[in-house]
């Protein structure tokens, strides 16, 4: 029988394989990149005369093929072990050495990338960009995190992101979030995705890496105001179980969705709930549901009319949002360089700015038309204000969406793990009851 | 510790693990003082967002901001390009010829005098008073350009060479060398020719056939040759009075001399930032001798052209940036893309006098030089 799940994972691996597809075979579309790809006018300069290179300022440094290859064996490992430490042997201790393993590792030695939350942006740009070829590696990365949420729920999260386990660790003095509240930031996620989907898709930037929050401490250097909101996120994080992970992560919003048609997933107790509230607060996250009473006639009747009246507002919602992402072309468009080139140039004939930028000088000793260069421009806009429809048109319907869970009831009896939310961090494990004596009966038995 | 490993772990400070739920709710009730740690918490919180958010909008996303770098690592080159005007020995004479090209490559004085200008797709003969007074069509932009005792022109283009005669019939066409070879100068003495293929970093010597005869420059550590270093293409060469072949080391900032058969014989030139050695990346661009066997060098970038003895001891200037570039220093390689491109070519004639081909207003400038007093 075929489940909704597996139409999921074969369409994830065929998005993929069409993004490395049409990246790997793509002929040259574009002017800039066909300069890129165009043979070498001369051949490379070569320093033979004492002169010692500096230390490439990319970070990380490129590694060896055979390194990148290792790192995705080193990932699906590691998924592997976290899916079987949460699911089988339900140990937050190795879940904890998994993940410190996992911050230092993916995170402080390979710096943070390549990692799957910024991969989306490669995927997307390399469906949108057909001379834009993702290495395998990358879609590995991407994609192997989404196949494992989909059978084992969010084991990514618990001890594989470097990202979550930088903030688990400095998690000191959790406090809880109202729902409503942490279902209102979880907004800025969604947002964030969209951005990042659609400055991706325009060639316009990679904003997840961007303004990854952790990353200059994994490489020990970076933009100080990045350094600042890094800080900031783990000042928070102290408090509040991984702001970043529940309120902003994009990836996030992708495994959610996944988790929620999981085969299997975390469950707080082994066999049954007793229904002893013991693990009520155990979860930072909020990700323990509690049982559901059945809702009075009148709450069902109150809901039933709210839910209809949502469902119709839905299209005008997202038509609005639609409509008002669409007015924001000329912000979000600037992202994008030929557009804050075509603008700087403008500034500069009409004489209202004064001097000249690297950029509006290398531009004007191409000898290339201004005109032509407008016309990009507003080619750009124009990809701007079709993704503005579709960004906010998305954003619509998660709101929409959203309002609409309010007004559906959902029977629930146990106390249970949120499907979407559980991070799989095993922090509950051991506040069950059930737990504690499946464990002691194993201890016996060893004994 | 084994409390300190519980609350790293599961996060709940002083947490223990009621066995029934009546405890549960126990654990629930409020300590005194949580309010205002609470509070407190809040407060941190909230300062630590406020902060967050200050830094986002701080953000430089665009990077038009800048580096942020002081005015100590800005590029000026200002100083640089003063030169002292005791050391020029040279002064621009008549006025420039306009060589009619949209895009000059290359100049070489004829043996009868005439002048030589390569451009576009054609070759143009300028006579003494810059008046034009012959031209040969090309079928490719021409790239160097060697005139020989009899008057046979030798034009390099992009990766062969074609020999016309003076009236503009083709003589020959020799074989490609190959789509990375790049043919930036050619030289011509009785039976040979010397072409410089910066492309491939090597001279070749062709008998005036157009038989290739020799390969010279290679890397060779057992003959004592250290190989070209060209950077950007420009990579000269002449044949000099003492029968050896003068050759542009750009990287290293030399002229080599060669014997026809490879062999290298000594070198002169030395990297420096002041007037009397050479800078940047890779010059001299070009060279010419002059009759009494000194050089003459022209550098690109901080575009200066100067004299240097036959030993290679510096001598003087024929021009600096003032004098060749409208505006002067300032003018010069405002980023490396037009400091690669520019390269200004020489010639000299037996009166001694210097022609200097600007390739970006296409024009030829005479030098004389200073009456003594």
């Amino acid at each position: 029988m075929i489940r909704f799940g597996h139409i999921i994972i074969a369409t994830a691996v065929v998005v993929n394989l069409c993004a490395v597809v049409s990246g790997r075979h793509g002929l040259p579309a574009r002017e800039n990149t066909a300069k890129i790809a165009a043979p070498q006018r001369f051949p490379p300069p070569e320093f033979e005369s004492g002169y010692d290179l500096p230390p490439s300022p990319a970070a990380p440094h490129p590694r060896q093929s055979i390194y990148e290859y290792i790192d995705v064996a080193v990932l699906l490992a590691a998924l592997i072990l976290a899916s079987y430490l949460v699911l089988k042997m339900r140990s937050r201790r190795a879940i904890f050495v998994l993940m410190v393993f996992s911050l230092v590792y993916f995170g402080f030695w390979r710096k943070g990338c390549v990692c799957p939350i910024g991969a989306i942006q490669n995927i997307v740009l390399s469906i949108f960009d057909r001379d834009y070829a993702v290495p395998i590696t990358v879609s590995a990365f991407f994609l192997l995190p989404l196949i494992f949420t989909l059978f084992f729920g969010r084991v990514f999260c618990s001890a594989v992101c470097p990202l979550g386990a930088i903030q688990d660790l400095v998690l000191l003095r959790p406090v809880s979030v109202p729902d409503w509240l942490a279902s209102g930031l979880r907004v800025f996620a969604y947002l964030y995705l969209g951005l990042a989907v659609l400055f991706a898709a325009t060639g316009s930037a990679f904003l997840i890496c961007r303004y990854d929050p952790f990353v200059s401490f994994f490489r020990l250097s970076g933009n100080l105001n990045i350094l600042i909101i890094g800080a900031c996120f783990l000042v928070v994080g102290l408090f509040i179980g991984r702001p970043y992970c529940r309120f902003f992560c994009p990836y996030g919003v992708i495994l959610r969705q996944l988790s929620r048609l999981s085969r299997w997933r975390v469950t707080i107790t082994p066999d049954e709930c007793i229904g002893c509230r013991l693990c009520e607060d155990a979860c930072p996250f909020g990700a323990i549901r509690k049982p559901a009473d059945e809702w009075s006639a009148t709450e069902y009747v109150r809901g039933k009319k709210t839910l209809a009246l949502l469902i119709l507002l839905l299209p005008v919602l997202i038509l609005f949002c639609g409509w008002a992402g669409a007015r924001f072309k000329n912000v979000t468009s600037r992202m994008h360089s030929t557009v804050r080139l075509a603008e700087r140039i403008y500034l500069e004939e009409a004489g209202e700015v004064e001097g000249t930028t690297d950029a509006s000088l290398a531009f004007r000793a191409t000898g290339r038309e201004v005109k032509d260069l407008y016309e990009e421009a507003s080619g750009v806009r124009g990809q701007f204000a079709i993704g503005g429809w579709l960004l906010g048109g998305f954003m619509g319907l998660v709101i929409g969406v959203k309002l609409t869970a309010v007004s559906v009831w959902r029977q629930r009896t146990d106390y249970e793990a949120d499907r979407a939310g559980c991070l799989a961090c095993g922090r509950c494990f051991k506040h069950c009851p059930r737990e504690r004596l499946r464990l002691s009966k194993k201890d016996k038995a060893i004994s | 510790m084994v409390r300190n490993e519980i609350d790293l772990w599961h996060g709940h400070p002083g947490r223990v693990f009621p066995n029934h739920r009546q405890d549960a709710d126990a654990t629930k009730a409020v300590p005194p003082g949580a309010t205002t740690e609470n509070v407190l918490v809040g407060l941190l919180v909230g300062v630590a967002i406020i902060i967050c958010v200050v830094a986002v909008w701080r953000l430089d996303v665009t990077g038009e901001s800048g580096s942020g770098l002081g005015k100590q690592f800005t590029y000026d080159i200002k100083d640089m390009a003063k030169i002292d005007p005791n050391l020029i020995l040279y002064e621009e004479s008549g006025r420039p010829i306009s060589t009619g090209f949209a895009g000059s490559s290359a100049i070489v004085v004829g043996p009868e005098g005439s002048l030589y200008v390569a451009g576009d797709k054609a070759v143009h003969m300028f006579g003494e008073t810059g008046n034009l007074v012959g031209k040969v069509q090309l079928t490719d932009k021409p790239r160097s350009l060697a005139v020989s005792q009899a008057g046979e022109i030798y034009i390099g283009m992009r990766n062969h060479v074609e020999v016309y005669e003076r009236q503009g019939n083709q003589l020959a066409t020799w074989d490609s060398l190959g789509e990375k070879a790049v043919l930036t100068s050619i030289a011509v003495s009785k039976n040979d020719v010397f072409v410089a293929d910066a492309g491939n970093r090597i001279v070749l010597h062709y008998d005036t056939a157009g038989k290739l005869i020799n390969r010279i420059g290679a890397r060779d550590e057992d003959r004592n040759i250290p190989g070209f270093v060209i950077r950007s293409p420009y990579f000269d060469l002449a044949v000099a009075r003492d029968g050896l072949l003068r050759v542009v080391n750009p990287g290293r900032h030399r002229i080599e001399a060669y014997t026809f058969d490879g062999d290298l014989e000594f070198y002169w030139g030395q990297f420096s930032r002041s007037v009397e050695g050479f800078c940047g990346c890779c010059n001299p661009v070009n060279f010419a001798i002059l009759e009494d066997e000194s050089f003459v060098t022209c550098e690109k970038g901080l575009i200066r052209v100067k004299i240097y003895d036959v030993e290679g001891v510096f001598a003087g200037v024929v021009a600096g940036p003032e004098q060749l570039i409208e505006g002067g220093a300032a003018a010069v390689c405002e980023f490396p893309a037009q400091g690669q491109a520019v390269g200004f070519d020489i010639a000299v004639d037996a009166k001694g006098r210097v022609f200097v081909l600007d390739t970006v207003k296409n024009l030829v400038r005479v030098y004389s030089r200073k009456k003594a007093g």
